[in-house]
C-alpha cells in the first residue's frame, strides 16, 4: 500500500531513494503506475515523482534532437522542430493522457501500449540514464530488453533527426482514435539511385516489446521501394515477430495484418 | 503514513487540503474540497470522466498523485458558469441535447474548453480528437460534437458584436 | 429556444385519420429538466454522497469457473489493521434469492454470498469492510479460499445434454422450468405441413457473444444507517423498487426499513437493474453501523457485472418462390450463465419476438435459457430481442440473396399487417412496418415495385 509520495528535487536524490528502496517506484505522467496504484494491491510504497527535477524540455542541435524523459507527449508532438513526429504523436492515445504521458513513461509500457518506444526504436535512439553508480547511455533497444537497473532512472533519449521523407509510421487501431495498437510499424528508410540504401523498421504488437525487423530490412536493402519489392520483404516480419492475443486482436490477426501495415507503411497504400 | 498539506488554486481560490498517500487530484478535489463535479468512472485514466484544467491542460485528475498537483492552477466544471450564467459552451450542451445520463459531461465539458481556449475555431475532426479521451456510453457524440462546434460560433458572434 | 441544426421535422403525413388534432408535443423540442445540472456538475449521482466515517466495501471473489469451496480461511483480513469486518454467507439472514421472485419468478437459485460451491469466475464470497478502500483491497486480497475444482461448462449445448454435470443445483439440470416445459415454447400451425409445401428451405445458426454495458458510472452504492434505525441507500439502480424489495427480503427486514435514494443513473442500459451491491452493503452498514460505500472498480464492472446473454439461434425456413415465408422453426438457445437474474423473463421475450415483423402461418418456437459457469446475464437494451432481430434479418437477408429478390421486397412481402394473428396469439395493431420501409426505401433513393409501393399496414392488398 502507498505510504508516500516523494518530489525530490534532483535527480541525484531521485536515484538514492530509489537505489534504497526497493517499494520505491518512479512516476512521471502515471498512466502507468497510478492505474495500478488506483485499483490493485501493489507492493509499491513510496512514489518518486519527476515533476522537479528538471527532465523535461526538448533541444534540436546539429540536427540531433534531446528529449529529456519527463517532456510529455504533447510537448513532444508540438515541437516545431519534430515536425516529423506530429502526425506519429496524434495517433498515440487521447489528448488527455498525452498531457500527462511521458516520453521516459513510454519505454516501460507494455505492449501493445508504447507507440512511442517503437518510434524510438525505428529512430536507433540513445538513453541517457542517471543511476547509483553514475551516468550512463544504452540504445533504447538495450532498455526495452533489459529495462533499466535498481535505482536508475532513463534522463532522455537522443536522436538523430531522419533526412526529410524518410520517416514512416502506419498504427492499426479498433477505432480511429484512442485505441491502443493493433499493429504498428515505425520506419526510417532512405533510397539512392531509386534503391533502398538503409532502413531501420520497427514494429509494436509483434511481440512482448517492441522489435526491429530485420529480415525485413535487409531483403530491401538495394531494392528499389515498390510494391514487389517491399511485399516480399514484408511477408519475412512474421520470422521474427510473436504477435499476441489480447482484447484489442488476436494474435492470428495481428500476425495477419502486419505484412499488410509494413507494406502501407513504407509505400502509402 | 503521514498526510500531507497541500495547495491548489482552484476556480481562482486558493485552497488548502490535508491528503493522505494514496489520493489522487480526483480524490481530493471531490472528498477533501467537496468538488464532485469530476467522476470516477475507471480510476485508471480510461474513461476521462474525471478531466479537469490542471495549468492549462485537460488531463484525468485520477492519475495524478495529488502531492504533484501541490502549488498547480485547477479548473473543474464548478468554476464553469458565472452564478446562474452558463457559458455559451454549456448552453450549447444544454440546447444540442448533448447530454444523456451525464456521466462523462463534466470531463467532456473541461476537454472542450480547454480545446476552444487554444483553438477558437475548431474543424469538426479536431472537436473528435479533443474529446476522444473522453467516453460516452449513451452514444452521445455526434451531438457531444455539434454542441461544442455551436459553442465555437456563438462565442465567436458574442466576439464579433462586441468589436463592432 | 434554440434549436439543433440537425433535428428534421417529424414527417405527420403518415396515419393522419389516426392522429388527435390536439397532439402537437411530439416534434416540438421540450429541454431536457436534467441537462442544467449536468453542465453544472450540481447533479446528484451516488458517490458524489460522502458521509463522515464512511467505511468502505471490497469483495473477494471466485477464482475459479466451478468448484466446490472446501474452506474459507479469513483471519488474515480480520487482522489487517483498518480492516473493520469481514462478512460470510453467515452474517446475510435471507441468503438465497432471486430478483425476479418479485414477480413469482422461482426457485431462489443464487446466494449474496457463496457458501460451498462457486458457479463463476468473479463470484463473490467474502466481503470486507475497512476505514479506506486501499486497505479493503489489500485485506480482501487476503482471504485464502481452498477449492475443489469441478468441471466447467461454458457451452450452452455441452450444458443440455444430459451426460453434463449440473451447473446450478436449485434447478437440477442446466435449463431453467417453464411451467413444466424445458424451454418456452410457441406452437401456431403446422410447420412440417409448411416445410413439406415450401419450395424453398433455409436452415442457419446465428451466434453472438455477451456484451458488457460498460457504464461510466461503476455500479454501487452508499448505505447510511439513519438515527431512526432506517438504512438510507443511496444507489444508482436503475430499479429502485427491485433494489428496495429485494434487498429487504435479504435482510429479512420490513420493507419501510430502507429508503431507497436513486433514479440519477450514470448510463445503465439494463446493467444495473440486478440487485448485487445494496444488500451487502446494507449488512456491512448494519454490523459496523456506519456508513458504508461499495462500489465496483472498473475490472469488476467488466469482470462481474452482468451482460447481454449469449445467444446461439437457429433458424428453420420453408419458403416459396415468391420470398414469402410459410414456415419457420426457431431454436433459442440463450446462456444464463450461473444464476437467473433476469434471463428467464429474456428467454420469453425472445420466444414472443418470433418469427420476427413477419406474418408466418406456420411457426415453431424452442427458446432454452441455459446454465452454464459463465457470468450471469441479465438485462441490456431489449434483451431476448436484439440479438433474435441480428438473427432474422440475417436470415432474411440470406433468402432474400438466395432468391435474387430485393432484400426490402421480400420483407414487404412478409411484412405483418394490421389485424394479422402474430404467433403468440396476439393481434397486431399499429404496426406501421410497411410505411416505415417504404420511407426508408425512399431516403436512399430505392426504387420499388409498384406493387410495394401500394400495400398497407391497416389493410392488406388482393393477391
Amino acid at each position: 500500500m502507498l505510504r508516500q509520495v516523494l518530489l525530490p528535487a534532483d535527480v541525484g536524490a531521485a536515484v538514492s531513494t530509489l537505489a534504497g528502496d526497493p517499494t520505491a517506484v518512479l512516476v512521471a505522467g502515471g498512466t502507468l503506475v497510478m492505474p495500478a496504484v488506483n485499483t490493485t494491491v501493489t507492493p509499491i510504497e513510496t512514489l518518486v515523482s519527476t515533476r522537479d527535477l528538471g527532465l523535461a524540455g526538448v533541444a534540436v542541435e546539429r540536427g540531433i534532437a534531446r528529449v529529456g524523459a519527463a517532456t510529455t507527449l504533447t510537448a513532444l508532438g508540438n515541437h516545431p522542430d519534430l515536425g516529423f513526429l506530429r502526425p506519429t504523436v496524434a495517433s498515440f492515445a487521447s489528448p488527455i493522457i498525452r498531457n500527462l504521458a511521458t516520453v521516459g513513461g513510454n519505454l516501460f509500457a507494455s505492449q501493445p501500449y508504447g507507440d512511442l518506444a517503437v518510434a524510438l526504436l525505428a529512430l536507433d535512439a540513445t538513453a541517457e540514464i542517471a543511476g547509483p553508480d553514475g551516468p550512463r547511455e544504452a540504445p533504447v533497444s538495450e532498455v526495452l530488453e533489459q529495462r533499466v537497473r535498481p535505482g536508475e532512472i532513463v534522463a532522455a533519449v537522443r536522436f538523430a533527426l531522419p533526412a526529410a521523407g524518410t520517416w514512416r509510421w502506419t498504427k492499426a487501431m479498433r477505432r480511429r482514435l484512442n485505441s491502443a495498437a493493433i499493429v504498428a510499424v515505425a520506419a526510417v528508410v532512405e533510397t539512392d539511385g531509386g534503391v533502398v540504401s538503409a532502413a531501420r523498421i520497427a514494429l509494436g504488437g509483434a511481440g512482448s516489446r517492441p522489435v526491429r525487423a530485420r529480415a525485413v530490412e535487409a531483403a530491401l536493402l538495394g531494392k528499389p521501394l515498390d510494391e514487389a519489392s517491399v511485399t516480399a520483404a514484408a511477408s519475412l516480419a512474421l520470422s521474427e515477430a510473436e504477435p499476441f492475443s489480447d482484447a484489442y486482436a488476436s494474435a492470428w490477426y495481428r500476425g495477419r495484418v502486419l505484412p499488410v501495415h509494413i507494406r502501407r507503411a513504407l509505400l502509402g497504400a | 503514513m503521514r498526510s500531507q498539506v497541500i495547495n491548489l488554486t482552484v476556480n481562482g481560490t486558493e485552497r488548502e487540503l490535508l491528503a493522505k498517500p494514496g489520493t489522487t487530484l480526483l480524490g481530493a478535489l471531490r472528498d477533501g474540497l467537496g468538488l464532485t463535479a469530476a467522476k470516477r468512472g475507471c480510476a485508471q485514466g480510461g474513461c476521462g470522466a474525471c478531466t479537469v484544467v490542471v495549468n492549462g491542460a485537460a488531463v484525468p485528475s485520477c492519475l495524478i498523485p495529488v502531492e504533484v498537483a501541490d502549488g498547480a492552477t485547477v479548473e473543474t466544471l464548478e468554476g464553469m458558469a458565472s452564478g446562474q450564467h452558463l457559458t455559451p459552451l454549456q448552453q450549447a450542451f444544454v440546447d444540442g441535447f448533448a447530454t444523456q445520463c451525464g456521466f462523462c459531461t463534466s470531463g467532456m465539458l473541461m476537454s472542450a474548453s480547454a480545446l476552444l481556449a487554444e483553438n477558437p475555431a475548431p474543424t469538426r475532426d479536431e472537436v473528435a480528437v479533443a474529446i476522444s479521451g473522453n467516453v460516452c456510453r449513451c452514444t452521445g457524440y455526434a451531438a457531444i460534437i455539434d454542441a461544442i462546434l455551436d459553442a465555437a460560433d456563438r462565442t465567436r458572434a458574442v466576439g464579433s458584436a462586441a468589436a463592432d | 429556444m434554440a434549436t439543433t441544426k440537425h433535428m428534421s421535422p417529424i414527417d405527420t403525413g403518415y396515419f393522419s385519420d389516426e392522429r388527435a388534432a390536439a397532439f402537437d408535443v411530439v416534434g416540438t423540442p421540450a429541454p431536457r429538466s436534467d441537462a442544467r445540472g449536468h453542465v453544472t456538475g450540481q447533479t446528484q449521482y451516488f458517490e458524489d454522497v460522502a458521509y463522515p466515517g464512511m467505511a468502505h466495501l471490497k469483495m473477494h471473489r471466485s477464482a475459479r469457473h466451478h468448484a466446490l469451496v472446501k474452506g474459507v480461511d479469513t483471519s488474515a483480513a480480520e487482522t489487517t489493521p483498518g480492516v473493520l469486518r469481514v462478512i460470510t454467507h453467515r452474517d446475510v439472514p435471507n441468503n438465497w434469492y432471486t430478483i425476479l421472485r418479485l414477480i413469482g419468478v422461482q426457485p431462489d437459485d443464487e446466494p449474496v454470498l457463496a457458501e460451498d460451491r462457486v458457479l463463476y469466475l468473479g463470484e463473490p464470497i467474502v466481503a470486507v469492510v475497512a476505514e479506506t478502500e486501499a486497505i479493503a483491497r489489500e485485506a480482501a486480497a487476503k482471504v485464502r479460499v481452498d477449492y475443489e475444482d469441478l468441471p466447467a461448462v461454458l457451452d450452452v449445448e455441452e450444458a443440455l445434454k444430459p451426460e453434463t454435470i449440473v451447473v446450478n443445483p436449485k434447478h437440477g439440470h442446466n435449463y431453467f422450468t417453464y411451467e413444466g416445459h424445458h424451454c418456452r415454447r410457441i406452437r401456431f400451425g403446422d410447420v412440417e405441413r409448411g416445410f413439406a409445401e415450401a419450395p424453398h428451405r433455409f436452415t442457419h445458426t446465428y451466434q453472438s457473444a455477451p456484451i458488457e454495458h460498460a457504464p461510466v458510472e461503476p455500479t454501487g452504492c452508499v448505505v447510511k444507517p439513519e438515527a431512526d434505525v432506517r438504512l438510507k441507500i443511496h444507489s444508482d439502480t436503475q430499479a429502485c423498487y427491485f433494489t428496495l424489495d429485494n434487498t429487504a427480503l435479504i435482510l429479512g427486514v420490513p420493507f419501510n426499513r430502507l429508503r431507497v435514494i436513486g433514479g440519477t443513473v450514470g448510463g445503465g442500459f439494463g446493467g444495473k437493474v440486478d440487485v448485487m451491491v445494496e444488500p451487502i452493503a446494507c449488512i456491512a452498514a448494519q454490523l459496523t453501523n456506519r456508513p458504508v460505500k461499495y462500489v465496483y472498480e472498473r475490472a469488476e464492472e467488466m469482470q462481474v457485472s452482468s451482460p447481454r446473454a449469449a445467444e446461439r439461434i437457429t433458424i428453420d425456413d420453408g419458403v416459396t418462390d415468391d420470398g414469402r415465408i410459410i414456415a419457420r422453426k426457431v431454436t433459442i438457445l440463450v446462456d444464463a450463465g450461473a444464476y437467473s437474474r433476469h434471463s428467464p423473463y429474456g428467454t420469453t421475450k425472445a420466444a414472443a419476438h418470433m418469427p420476427g415483423p413477419y406474418t408466418i402461418p406456420n411457426v415453431w418456437v424452442d427458446a432454452h435459457c441455459v446454465y452454464t459457469n459463465r457470468t450471469p446475464s441479465s438485462a441490456m437494451r431489449g434483451f431476448g430481442v436484439t440479438i433474435a432481430d441480428f438473427a432474422l434479418e440475417s436470415q432474411m437477408d440470406r433468402i432474400a440473396r438466395a432468391l435474387d429478390i430485393d432484400p426490402i421486397v421480400i420483407r414487404l412481402r412478409n411484412a405483418y399487417r394490421d389485424g394479422d394473428m402474430k404467433a403468440h396469439r396476439k393481434e397486431v395493431e399499429g404496426a406501421a412496418l410497411v410505411e416505415v420501409m417504404q420511407k426508408a426505401a425512399d431516403l436512399v433513393g430505392h426504387d420499388l415495385p409498384a406493387d410495394c409501393r401500394a400495400m398497407s399496414s391497416t389493410h392488406r392488398e388482393a393477391r
